[in-house]
């Protein structure tokens, strides 16, 4: 912004009396800087008002880069799984299953099918825990704070059970290269099914709060409205293309994992703003609780991950009771899996969009390059435009529906 | 009986002979394939260096190349396609042949090297978490190569014994040995002296030396670089430390004035340990175990500060002192400087340029260890690893080259009154005393002693790893020595001491690094040392950030935990220099 | 991935395409010359069969030490055929200047940027050519293989603490 329109005046036409002369107004610039409620993470904007309209916006990331992609050319191929956690923390396993196939496609390794129901029911979970997320904050953003309590109820559900089967609520670390890390805990299955009966109960609570309330559907109906040429020149992906009324979805288009087994539907809308985008996280809540249940009536006992020395690590009995167990463990920690040579691209829907990976391997037993193509960042990147001309007002709820996570966009 | 004749008819005519093998394609030399591969070696080269001299690596233990030819661990089996039945041979054992196949990559081949590695594994401890050559191992390596299965085991392992102290230097563990017989093969074929042997049979068979006799041959260490498992180890670095964290810098064996060609592991800035580098020309690959142990001044009772009197007083401040008494006593005539062998060429340079041009002397008095045993494998008599650099140098500045035994006598009878010693390594103790005599003396020491004790003025050196540089060995070769790490607390190389110490006498010095002083004084010595590039091993100039481990180290082993990688003079990494495996020459 | 869409690639520019093949899983890969990138990127856009209408995912890789230095990666999908390709584009060090695609996909804006900030890589035509992720004043490009990984360059004086763990890698200056 440049300081000459900081300080224009708008010329004032001669009126009839004082009282009727329109107010000399000029364009102010505030700074919704990096450390602010309602930024997610973050991000500093600064808009120029016109009044309550924001004339230009424009937009500073930065602030939570931690050189993710540098610090993973410095570790071995399984020690990346943390740093992707880091990623998109709220759906984190989506990341490491992401990455793991990424580096499957490099290895050519076959992943057991029960790992891979594992990867999938684990990734619906979270894809539940984003968009609860964000649904409570925008509710609480709009100012209906009941629905953030209930959504944080069955957020903190879920995360209940993954931590009985990861190890941790939020950064689960749970896939692996050939696999997932460990198998469900007995009676796992049936307190899962337990608790989305629970979490169908609050989101109905929940779409009865928010779906007809008159304040969130004057808010957010045609407010931040993306066309569908915009939304595809952008690389939108994800719920928010869908509310464009483009309908792609990674696990409908390029089947991964066992998607391909599953029956699911996907919400398509149709005006491209914020309360279509609402809706669609809604209803993809609705269609993620279906394939969990699927997943639990189709899913088999058997291997959690491949059985490859070179990539997996051998159980713990065989580490401990023979050399070549000992062996093939020490070389996979110290050395690193020695994925071959070559560069590959993977992608999983994420909760908010085609998550790709791109791996990029020297044949030693550390990437070589690990680019991510966070669906984020494509939002973040229209949200001046979609803001241009609108109130400050709408800035809120469109922030909230692009759901733009401030770890996967400025890993 | 009547003579018979023979039958009129002649006997029928002889057949040709078969028609001989064709002339070799490339006449005087040998051309097969390997892999679809074609190779053009020496005749009497083997498979395993012929594959290499085309990037096909066969996997082995017991071959080794100055060794003679054990094939008793099998796992180089190729398949050739001269092999009788079809059996496959040992690429270590055969030589190449006209116009024959091989191939490493078959099935066959496959199922071989999996099933020789079971085999060498079935007895084998699991001692991963302890065993030193972890990280360096080739079990380790090749199983992850070659095998990477699980264990077929359901039986006890063979029980051995665990430490067998063979030697002062070597301990065996008789469970990881696979007998390849590296070790008694090089004690008998190189050292010519059989200490070791196989002793039992089957899978009861140990490495074992005579009953009641130790290996206590000066040259032991070897047999634990020889070594491919964890079986021979030695006692100096056991347990000291792991060796992916260590960091490897090429330098030289300062001990005695051969100069054997050696990896100095580190990490952080201590010294780990020597490992021996190949050098054809030098050292092949083999270092006396004293050698092996000459890293440890580089450690120990170093001095890391500066004294004047018996108190450290900051380097700045101490260099003032030993400029001013340097200046005083060089101007009435009564300054001697005694050079230690020992520094290396930069060091000599340096402080020949300060002595002439800034001192205007003369002469040089050269110091040094004493003699020591010597035998006619590697050691020499000469403990010092420059004294020809000395000499060159000497010539180069047109000094009179004295002996430290004459200084001590001018000391005695007063002609001489200021020494400046670079370097405090004196050829018989008494010569301390007697030079502490002097009235100023100036010594410039990496470790502690006598004469550093007897000082004026302590300025505190830096010995070979601190920093590049040059070391001339008897035979006249001059061969480099990398920089490891900086100098430790306020120490510099002498070099780096001598400049200062110019400074403060009016001289200006324009080297902020080895190669700049080399560039600009080692003109003066470059013609009597033909063929030497100094740019032959990498330098560093200026400090620049560490490189991400993705790069790899100088020996391909696992990057340590600070890695420096080779810079070249902008200070950009220089990607080529690193080989990935074998070390080349200089 | 896509046969098809290569082949069309391959033939309307024999030229700027100088190879393609297909990597492990199916990834249908084109080395495309730096000079026709955006010859390229608008054919295949506008081209009804290939119609590779969302914008790329463009990355850089730093092969140091190999000519040309950088490799621009774009990862490009369309909506409507459902198919992928991917473009790598050589720019060498001597000469890290693209034209930039950003005028035929709003979204290349900020992928071109961060190649900016992180690998130097400039891109002509771009409305917006300023760094990303790092603040104005800072100096050299982070993810290229010669910076330090724990090269810091504090605008404020950092207090001095005796050897705070960085976590894993080595311990920079």
């Amino acid at each position: 912004m440049s300081k000459a329109t900081e300080t224009a005046v708008h010329p004032v036409p001669a009126a009839a009396s004082p009282l009727d002369a329109p107010f000399p107004t000029k364009r102010m610039l505030v700074n919704l800087g990096p450390s602010h409620p309602a930024m997610h993470g973050t991000v500093r904007a600064v808009v120029e008002l016109d009044g309550e309209a924001v004339h230009a916006m424009k937009l500073d990331i930065g602030f939570l880069h931690r050189g993710f992609e540098k610090s993973c050319e410095n570790v071995t191929w399984t020690q990346v799984f943390p740093y992707t956690d880091r990623l998109n923390y709220v759906s984190s396993i989506m990341n490491n299953v992401g990455y793991a196939l990424a580096v499957e496609k490099l290895a050519g390794l076959q992943v057991p099918e029960r790992a891979q129901y594992l990867r999938v029911i684990t990734s619906e979970l979270h894809r539940m825990c984003d968009h609860l997320t964000l649904i409570s904050a925008m509710g609480l953003e709009l100012g209906a704070m009941t629905v953030l309590i209930y959504g944080m109820e069955a957020r903190d559900l879920i995360w209940d059970r993954l931590t009985e089967l990861c190890g941790a609520r939020l950064t689960s670390n749970y896939a692996r290269v050939g696999g997932v890390s460990r198998d469900v805990p007995p009676g796992w299955n049936e307190k899962v099914l337990r608790i989305l009966d629970r979490t169908e109960a609050l989101r109905v609570e929940i779409d009865r709060l928010l779906t007809r309330n008159r304040i969130v559907i004057d808010r957010t109906r045609g407010t931040g409205v993306v066309s569908r040429e915009d939304a595809i020149d952008y690389g939108f992906t994800g719920p928010c293309l869908r509310a464009s009324g483009v309908s792609y979805d990674v696990r409908k288009a390029s089947p991964y994992l066992v998607y391909d087994r599953l029956d699911f539907d996907v919400p398509v809308g149709s005006n491209g703003d914020n309360f279509d985008r609402y809706l669609m996280r809604m209803e993809e809540m609705k269609q993620s609780d279906r394939i969990v249940r699927q997943c639990f009536d189709q899913m088999q006992p058997g291997a959690i991950a491949a059985d490859d020395s070179r990539y997996v690590l051998p159980p713990k009995p065989e580490v401990y009771g023979s050399i070549e167990g000992a062996m093939a463990h020490f070389k996979i920690i110290m050395e690193g899996i020695k994925v071959p040579a070559g560069e590959a691209y993977a992608y999983v829907e994420a909760a908010n969009g085609e998550l790709g990976f791109y791996a990029v391997s020297d044949g030693s037993g550390r990437p070589y390059k690990l680019g991510v193509r966070a669906p984020g960042w494509n939002m973040l990147m229209a949200l001046p435009q979609m803001m241009e001309g609108k109130l400050l007002a709408d800035l809120i709820p469109t922030f909230d529906t692009i759901n733009m996570i401030g770890g996967e966009v400025e890993q | 009986m009547a003579e018979e004749t023979k039958p009129a008819d002649a006997a029928p005519p002889k057949p040709a002979p078969p028609p001989g093998p064709p002339p070799p394609r490339n006449p005087g030399l040998v051309t097969f394939t390997i892999d679809g591969r074609e190779a053009v070696v020496k005749p009497g080269t083997n498979l395993i260096e012929a594959a290499a001299s085309v990037g096909v690596s066969i996997p082995y233990y017991c071959y080794q190349k100055r060794l003679s030819i054990a094939a008793n661990c099998r796992m180089c089996l190729v398949e050739m396609s001269n092999a009788p039945g079809g059996k496959l041979m040992p690429a270590c054992q055969m030589t190449a042949a006209e116009g024959v196949s091989v191939r490493t990559d078959s099935p066959k081949v496959k199922e071989q090297q999996r099933a020789t590695l079971e085999f060498l594994l079935v007895n084998h401890p699991v001692d991963c978490p302890i065993c030193d050559q972890s990280g360096e191992c080739k079990l380790q390596d090749y199983y992850m190569q070659y095998n990477a299965t699980a264990s077929r085991l359901d039986v006890p392992k063979v029980k051995l014994q665990k430490r067998v102290k063979l030697g002062a230097l070597v301990v065996l563990d008789q469970e990881r040995c696979i007998l390849c017989t590296r070790c008694v093969r090089f004690m008998s074929e190189i050292r010519k002296n059989p200490q070791l042997g196989v002793d039992n049979r089957g899978s009861h068979s140990v490495i074992a030396t005579a009953p009641g006799l130790p290996l206590d041959d000066r040259y032991s260490g070897n047999v634990v670089d020889l070594c491919p498992v964890g079986a021979l180890t030695s006692t100096d670095f056991r347990f000291r430390g792991r060796v992916w964290f260590l960091s490897s810098a090429r330098s030289l064996c300062t001990g005695c004035a051969r100069g054997c060609n050696v990896f100095l592991d580190y990490m952080r800035d201590g010294v780990y340990r020597y490992r021996p580098r190949e050098n054809d020309l030098v050292n092949q690959e083999w270092m006396c175990d004293e050698g092996r142990l000459s890293y440890k001044p580089f450690n120990d009772a170093r001095v890391l500060a500066a004294r004047v009197g018996r108190s450290n007083v900051p380097r700045a401040q101490a260099v003032a002192e030993a400029a001013r008494l340097l200046r005083a006593h060089a101007g009435q005539g009564t300054l001697a400087l005694l050079a230690s062998p020992v520094a290396s060429l930069e060091d000599l340079l340096a402080a020949a340029l300060v002595a002439r041009d800034g001192l205007k002397l003369s002469e040089i008095y050269v110091g040094g260890r004493p003699d020591g045993w010597h035998d006619d494998f590697l050691r020499r008599a000469d403990q010092n690893p420059n004294r020809a650099g000395l000499a060159l140098v000497a010539k180069a500045f047109g000094l009179a080259v004295k002996s430290a035994s004459d200084l001590a006598d001018a000391v005695a009878s007063g002609k001489v009154k200021g020494v400046w010693a670079v370097g405090a390594e004196l050829p018989a103790p008494a010569l301390a005393s007697a030079l502490g005599k002097a009235e100023a003396l100036v010594v410039q020491a990496t470790n502690e002693g006598d004469l550093a004790a007897a000082a004026t003025v302590l300025l505190p050196a830096s010995p070979a790893p601190e920093s590049d540089g040059t070391f001339v060995n008897f035979e006249g070769r001059a061969q480099r020595v990398e920089l490891a790490y900086w100098p430790r607390g306020e120490s510099l190389p002498h070099w780096g001491l001598s400049a200062e110490i110019g400074r403060a006498l009016g001289l200006v010095s324009r080297w902020a690094s080895a190669r700049q002083l080399f560039e600009d004084l080692g003109r003066r010595v470059a013609d009597q040392l033909p063929g030497y590039a100094w740019n032959s091993l990498p330098s560093v100039d200026r400090r620049k950030g560490l490189i991400p481990l993705a790069a790899g180290t100088v020996d391909g082993r696992l990057p340590g935990q600070r890695e420096r990688m080779p810079l070249d003079q902008s200070g950009n990494v220089q990607w080529t220099r690193l080989p990935s495996s074998r070390e080349e020459t200089p | 991935m896509s046969q098809a869409a290569l082949q069309r690639l391959k033939e309307r520019f024999p030229d700027a395409v100088t190879e393609a093949y297909t990597g492990p899983g199916g990834d249908d890969v084109a080395l495309v010359k730096k000079e026709s990138i955006e010859e390229v990127c608008r054919f295949l856009k506008s081209d009804p069969e290939t119609a590779f209408d969302m914008a790329p995912y463009i990355t850089a890789v730093d092969y140091m030490g190999s000519e040309p230095r950088f490799e621009l990666v774009y990862q490009m999908y369309s909506t409507t055929r459902n198919h992928r390709l991917r473009l790598r584009v050589g720019v060498p060090e001597s000469d890290p200047v693209v034209r930039s695609v950003t005028p035929l996909w709003k979204g290349a804006n900020w992928y071109e940027r961060y190649c900016w900030d992180l690998y130097g890589i400039r891109f002509e035509g771009h409305p917006d050519m300023r760094r990303l992720y790092m603040y104005e004043e800072f100096v050299g490009h982070p993810l290229r293989k010669d910076y330090s990984l724990r090269g810091r360059q504090p605008l404020i004086p950092e207090r001095q603490v005796d050897e705070p763990f960085r976590g894993p890698g080595p311990s920079g200056s």
